[in-house]
C-alpha cells in the first residue's frame, strides 16, 4: 500500500516535459502511431466510406453481372482432414462461380486419398499432388499454373469463411481497377480455447482488423495473409507466382505493389482461423514469421530503398514503415530500456509500473474506441475486457522478446534457410542465390 | 453318287462304308448337314478338307442333346492342323486315307464298349444335364482334365471344348457357371490357371483398357512431366520450359536454364491433359470398353473370374459311369407342383381311394420335353425357371384343381389325373402337348420343342413307385 502511495505521489510531482522524457518511447511510438494515427485514419475511413457507398454498390453489381470465374487455390501438406469441411462450407458461399483447386505438397498421410475421392465426386474441381515435396510456394504455383479463373483466391485448408467472404473480397477489384490484390479480414476462431488463443484474438483484432484498415487506407498495407487473399491472375502470372518462403505472403504483396498495383484490405471479407493454443507453438510460429521480415524486407527487396525503375514512393514508405515499426522499433525499445536504466536508475521502480499503467490505459482506450468500428464481432466487448490488462505483457514483452530472438537468429545466422518449413533442396538454392 | 474302291476292297457307296460289321458314314462338303438321319450309323467320318464345314458338322454332333449323337465316334479325314479348338480336340482320331479304316474301327469298338457302361438316368437340372453329358464324354474318351484353350472365337477369350460345345460362342460365360456348379458338386477340382475380367453387362471378355479423363471419360489425353524449378519455385508442365530452337530447358519465370535434376530442379509428378474437355488431371480412371457390347465401364465393376484347369474328382469319375444325384436344389419350388416325395405320398392315397371305389378310374402320366436343353442353351440358364413356370401354368389351366403333378427333373414331369379314364387322359395329353409346343414356339423365337408323353390307368393293386417306373420305361424305350 505504501508503494502505491509513493508511486502516485511521485507521478503527480512529474511535469509534462519530464513525463515525456521518461516515457518517450510510449508517446512517440505507441500512442502516436498506434493510437492517434490509427484513430484518425479509421475516422476518416468511416467518414469516407459514406461517399464510397454508391461506388461499392455499383462494383458489387458489376461483379454479380460479370460472374468472373474465380480460382480458389488451397495449397497444403497433410491437410486432407480439413478439406471435406472446407468443400462443404463453400457450398454456402453467396458467390458460386469458382473452381476449387487443392494442391497437395507431398503429404505422407491420407490427404491424397481423401482429395482424389472428393475430386471424383466432383466436389473439388482439380486435385494436384507433388509426390515429392516442393514447399508451399511451389504448391501454390502449381495451382496457379492450372487455374483458369480471372481472379485467384488463396485459402488455407484449416480456415473457414463467412458466407459472403468470396463475394466481399472480390468487390474491390470492380471498385478500383488499379487494385491488384486484396487481403481478407482474419479472425481467431478458437479464441476461447486457451489464454494464449484469447490474447491472439485480441492481437488479431488489433493489428489485423484495425491495423490493416489503417495501413490499407494509408497505402502501406504490407502482408496479404495466405489464409485469405485475392489476386488478379494477370498480376500473379506476370510475376510467375510465389517465390520460396517463408514469408512468401509478404513477398508477393511487395512484388504486386512493385508492378504498380494497389493493395487493398477488405474488412468485410471475413475468414476464421485457428491459432496456436499453447505458447510453445505460438513461439515457433512467430519466430518463423519474424525471420521472414528480415529476409524479405531487408535482404531480398532492398531495391525499394534505392531509387530505380521500379521505385515507388509509397513502396518506400511501406518499407520504411514496416522496418521502422518492426525492426527499428524493436531496437529503439532497447535504447529506451538502456536510457532508463542509466539515466533514471533510481526511478526505475516507478517507471516500470507507470509504463504498464500507460500501456494498459492505452489498450483499454483503443479497444473501446475501435470496437464500434468492428462490423463483424466474434464476441461481445465484455468477453475481452478482462484480458486487456494482460496485453501489455503479451504485446510489450512476450512478442517483443520473440521478435528480437528471431531478428538476431536471422541477421547473424540466416536461420530461415535451415527452416524445416521448406524442403532442403529449395533452401539450398535460395541461400546460394541470396534470395 | 460316288463310287470309290479303296484298297482292301472296301466299297464306298453313297458315302457309306461297311467295315468289320461297323457302318461308317462319310460327311463331305456335298452332304446334307442335317445329322438326325445318321442315328443308325456306328461312326462318322468327316471330310475335313473344308475345315469350316467339318467344324460345323462336328459341333452339331457333339452339341446334340442326345447321347446317341454326342458320344458317337467321329473321325476326320484330310485333316490339317486347325486353330479351331473343337475340331482339334473333339474328334476321335484322324486318317489320311481309307487304308487306315482298321485303326479307327478299333477305336470305335473301344468307344462302344465304354458307352455301354454308362448310365443314362435323367438328372434334375440344366447344369446337371450338361455336366452329365461332359462326364460321359470324358469317361468314354478317357479324359482326366478339362483344359481351357485360348480362343479368339470365344467371347471370354477361353474355351473348354467339351463344355463350350453346348453353347454358342457368345454364351461362353455360361460355361463358367456350369464349371462352378460342377465344382460345388464335388465332381471336378479346380487348379488355378488364369484370371480374367468380364463385362458386367454381357459377360464378354474382350475388353479394351484405357486411361481416361476423370471428368469426361475421354481417352484422348496426353501426359507430361511436371517440372519444379527450385530457385524461383516455378512449377509447370515440361512444355513450359521448352523452346522451339534447341533442346535446352529454360525456366519461364526466371529465365535460367535448368541444369541438373535433383540440384536445381526436379520432376515431382506427372500431369495429364484431356484434349476432349481441356481439363488437367493427375489421377486418370482406367476404364474397360467391351468389344462385344461396346459398354464402357470402370474396371472396378468388371466381373473377375478364375479360369481353372479342372480335374475329375473320384466322385466325378464314379458319376461319369454310374450317374449321380445332385445334392443341389431340384425343380420342386415351381408354384403349382409338388415335390417328388409328396407326389408319391399323394399317389399312394389315390391308389387307396380307387381300391375302395372300384368304379372310379384315375390315370397317371409322364411328360418329357426331349430337347429342352437346346432351348436353355439359346435363352440362358436363368430362364429355366421361367420356362417351367409358364409350362406349369398352362397345364394347370387345363386340368382339374384336384389333379397334381411333380417334376422329376427339369425335363420330366409326372401327373396324376383324378377321375380320368385312359382315353380321356390320352386326349387331354395330346391337347396339352400341342398347347405347350405352341407356347414355347410363340415365346422363344419359334423354338420347336419335342414333347413325348405316356399315360396309363392307375392300378389299384400295384405300388405307386412301380407304376411310375413302368410308365417311365415305356416312355424312354
Ligand atoms: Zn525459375
Ligand atoms: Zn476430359
Ligand atoms: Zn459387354
Amino acid at each position: 500500500m505504501r508503494f502505491i502511495d509513493e508511486f502516485i505521489n511521485y507521478m503527480s510531482s512529474v511535469d509534462a516535459a519530464k513525463l515525456f522524457r521518461m516515457f518517450w518511447f510510449f508517446f512517440i511510438f505507441e500512442f502516436f502511431r498506434f493510437f492517434l494515427v490509427e484513430i484518425s485514419t479509421i475516422i476518416f475511413w468511416k467518414f469516407d466510406s459514406i461517399f464510397r457507398k454508391k461506388g461499392i454498390a455499383d462494383a458489387r453489381l458489376s461483379l454479380i453481372k460479370n460472374q468472373p470465374l474465380v480460382s480458389i487455390i488451397v495449397p497444403g501438406r497433410n491437410e486432407g482432414k480439413h478439406i471435406y469441411k472446407l468443400v462443404n462450407s463453400l457450398k454456402e458461399q453467396t458467390y458460386q462461380n469458382f473452381e476449387l483447386i487443392v494442391i497437395d505438397d507431398g503429404s505422407d498421410d491420407d490427404t491424397a486419398a481423401i482429395c482424389r475421392n472428393l475430386e471424383h465426386r466432383g466436389m473439388i474441381t482439380a486435385f494436384y499432388r507433388n509426390d515429392v515435396r516442393g514447399g508451399k510456394a511451389s504448391a501454390a504455383n502449381l495451382g496457379l499454373r492450372f487455374a483458369r479463373g480471372e481472379f485467384i483466391v488463396h485459402f488455407d485448408a484449416d480456415c473457414s469463411y463467412d458466407r459472403d467472404a468470396i463475394e466481399n473480397i472480390l468487390v474491390p477489384f470492380y471498385y478500383n481497377p488499379k487494385i491488384g490484390a486484396i487481403g481478407g479480414n482474419i479472425q481467431v476462431r478458437n479464441y476461447k480455447e486457451s489464454l494464449c488463443a484469447t490474447l491472439q484474438a485480441l492481437e488479431y483484432y488489433d493489428t489485423i482488423s484495425i491495423g490493416r484498415i489503417t495501413t490499407g487506407e494509408l497505402g502501406i498495407y504490407r502482408v496479404i495473409s495466405g489464409a485469405f487473399g485475392a489476386f488478379r491472375k494477370e498480376a500473379l502470372d506476370r510475376l510467375g507466382g510465389w517465390d520460396i518462403g517463408p514469408g512468401l505472403d509478404g513477398d508477393i504483396t511487395v512484388k504486386i505493389r512493385k508492378l504498380g498495383y494497389k493493395i487493398h484490405f477488405e474488412p468485410t471479407a471475413v475468414c476464421q482461423t485457428n491459432v496456436p493454443i499453447t505458447f510453445n507453438r505460438l513461439i515457433k510460429q512467430r519466430l518463423r514469421w519474424d525471420k521472414s521480415l528480415i529476409r524479405f524486407r531487408l535482404r531480398k527487396h532492398r531495391d525499394v530503398f534505392f531509387p530505380n525503375d521500379s521505385f515507388k514512393f509509397s513502396n518506400f514508405i511501406s518499407f520504411m514503415e514496416n522496418v521502422t515499426y518492426n525492426l527499428i522499433l524493436n531496437i529503439k525499445w532497447y535504447f529506451y530500456l538502456l536510457d532508463m536504466v542509466f539515466n533514471f536508475t533510481s526511478q526505475l521502480i516507478f517507471i516500470i509500473p507507470m509504463n504498464i499503467v500507460l500501456y494498459t490505459v492505452n489498450n483499454f482506450m483503443k479497444f473501446l474506441v475501435f470496437s464500434p468500428f468492428r462490423d463483424r464481432k466474434n464476441e461481445g466487448i465484455t468477453y475481452f475486457l478482462i484480458y486487456i490488462p494482460l496485453m501489455v505483457f503479451y504485446f510489450g514483452y512476450f512478442l517483443r522478446i520473440l521478435r528480437t530472438v528471431a531478428y538476431v537468429q536471422e541477421v547473424f545466422f540466416k536461420a530461415s534457410y535451415k527452416d524445416e518449413w521448406n524442403p532442403a533442396k529449395s533452401s539450398r538454392q535460395a541461400k546460394a542465390l541470396k534470395l | 453318287m460316288s463310287l470309290k474302291i479303296v484298297p482292301q476292297n472296301v466299297e464306298i457307296r453313297n458315302n457309306k462304308i461297311e467295315f468289320e460289321n461297323l457302318l461308317f458314314f462319310i460327311i463331305d462338303s456335298n452332304s446334307n448337314t442335317k445329322i438326325e438321319p445318321l442315328i443308325g450309323y456306328d461312326a462318322i467320318i468327316i471330310d475335313a478338307k473344308d475345315a469350316d464345314f467339318a467344324q460345323l458338322v462336328l459341333r452339331k454332333i457333339r452339341g446334340h442333346y442326345n447321347p446317341e449323337f454326342y458320344l458317337k465316334p467321329v473321325f476326320l479325314i484330310n485333316y490339317k492342323e486347325s486353330k479351331d479348338p473343337i475340331l482339334h480336340t473333339m474328334n476321335d482320331g484322324f486318317i489320311h486315307s481309307y487304308d487306315q479304316l482298321k485303326e479307327i474301327a478299333d477305336i470305335a469298338k473301344q468307344l462302344f464298349l465304354k458307352t455301354t457302361q454308362l448310365d443314362y438316368q435323367p438328372v434334375a437340372t440344366f447344369e446337371a444335364q450338361i455336366i452329365k453329358k461332359v462326364l460321359n464324354y470324358m469317361y468314354t474318351r478317357d479324359l482326366k482334365t478339362l483344359k481351357p484353350i485360348p480362343d479368339l472365337n470365344s467371347v471370354i477369350g477361353y474355351t473348354y471344348p467339351e463344355i463350350s460345345i453346348n453353347f454358342d460362342s457368345t454364351e461362353e460365360s455360361q460355361v463358367l457357371e456350369i464349371l462352378e456348379w460342377g465344382e460345388k458338386e464335388g465332381l471336378i477340382w479346380p487348379d488355378f490357371y488364369e484370371r480374367i475380367y468380364l463385362c458386367n453387362q454381357c459377360s464378354g471378355g474382350f475388353l479394351s483398357y484405357r486411361e481416361v479423363c476423370p471428368h469426361c471419360n475421354s481417352s484422348n489425353s496426353s501426359a507430361q512431366d511436371l517440372v519444379h524449378h527450385f530457385p524461383c519455385a516455378y512449377i509447370g508442365p515440361i512444355s513450359d520450359f521448352r523452346n522451339n530452337v534447341d533442346n535446352s530447358l529454360t525456366c519461364p519465370k526466371c529465365n535460367k536454364a535448368l541444369r541438373h535434376i535433383g540440384v536445381d530442379y526436379d520432376k515431382p509428378s506427372i500431369i495429364h491433359h484431356c484434349n476432349n474437355c481441356d481439363k488437367n488431371f493427375q489421377d486418370f480412371f482406367v476404364r474397360a470398353k467391351c468389344i462385344s457390347c461396346t459398354q464402357d465401364v470402370e474396371v472396378q465393376y468388371l466381373i473377375p473370374k478364375s479360369i481353372n484347369i479342372y480335374k475329375l474328382t473320384k466322385r466325378g469319375r464314379t458319376a461319369a459311369a454310374n450317374g449321380f444325384l445332385s445334392s443341389g436344389k431340384e425343380v420342386d419350388d415351381i408354384f403349382g407342383t409338388l415335390s417328388m416325395p409328396v407326389f408319391k405320398t399323394m399317389l399312394h392315397y389315390e391308389i387307396e381311394r380307387i381300391k375302395e371305389n372300384t368304379e372310379q378310374k384315375s390315370s397317371i402320366a409322364i411328360i418329357n420335353i426331349e430337347n429342352i436343353l437346346e432351348l436353355y442353351k439359346k435363352i440362358g440358364k436363368k430362364a429355366e425357371k421361367t420356362v417351367l413356370e409358364s409350362v406349369v401354368n398352362l397345364i394347370r389351366e387345363n386340368i382339374k384343381p384336384t389333379d397334381f403333378m411333380a417334376f422329376e427333373n427339369s425335363t420330366t414331369l409326372y401327373m396324376c389325373l383324378i377321375n380320368n379314364d385312359f382315353i380321356q387322359t390320352e386326349s387331354d395329353l395330346t391337347k396339352l402337348k400341342s398347347l405347350i409346343e405352341k407356347l414355347i414356339k410363340n415365346n422363344f423365337n419359334d423354338f420347336e420343342v419335342k414333347i413325348n408323353f405316356k399315360a396309363s390307368l392307375l392300378q389299384p393293386f400295384n405300388k405307386s413307385e412301380f407304376q411310375l417306373d413302368e410308365l417311365t420305361k415305356e416312355l424312354f424305350d
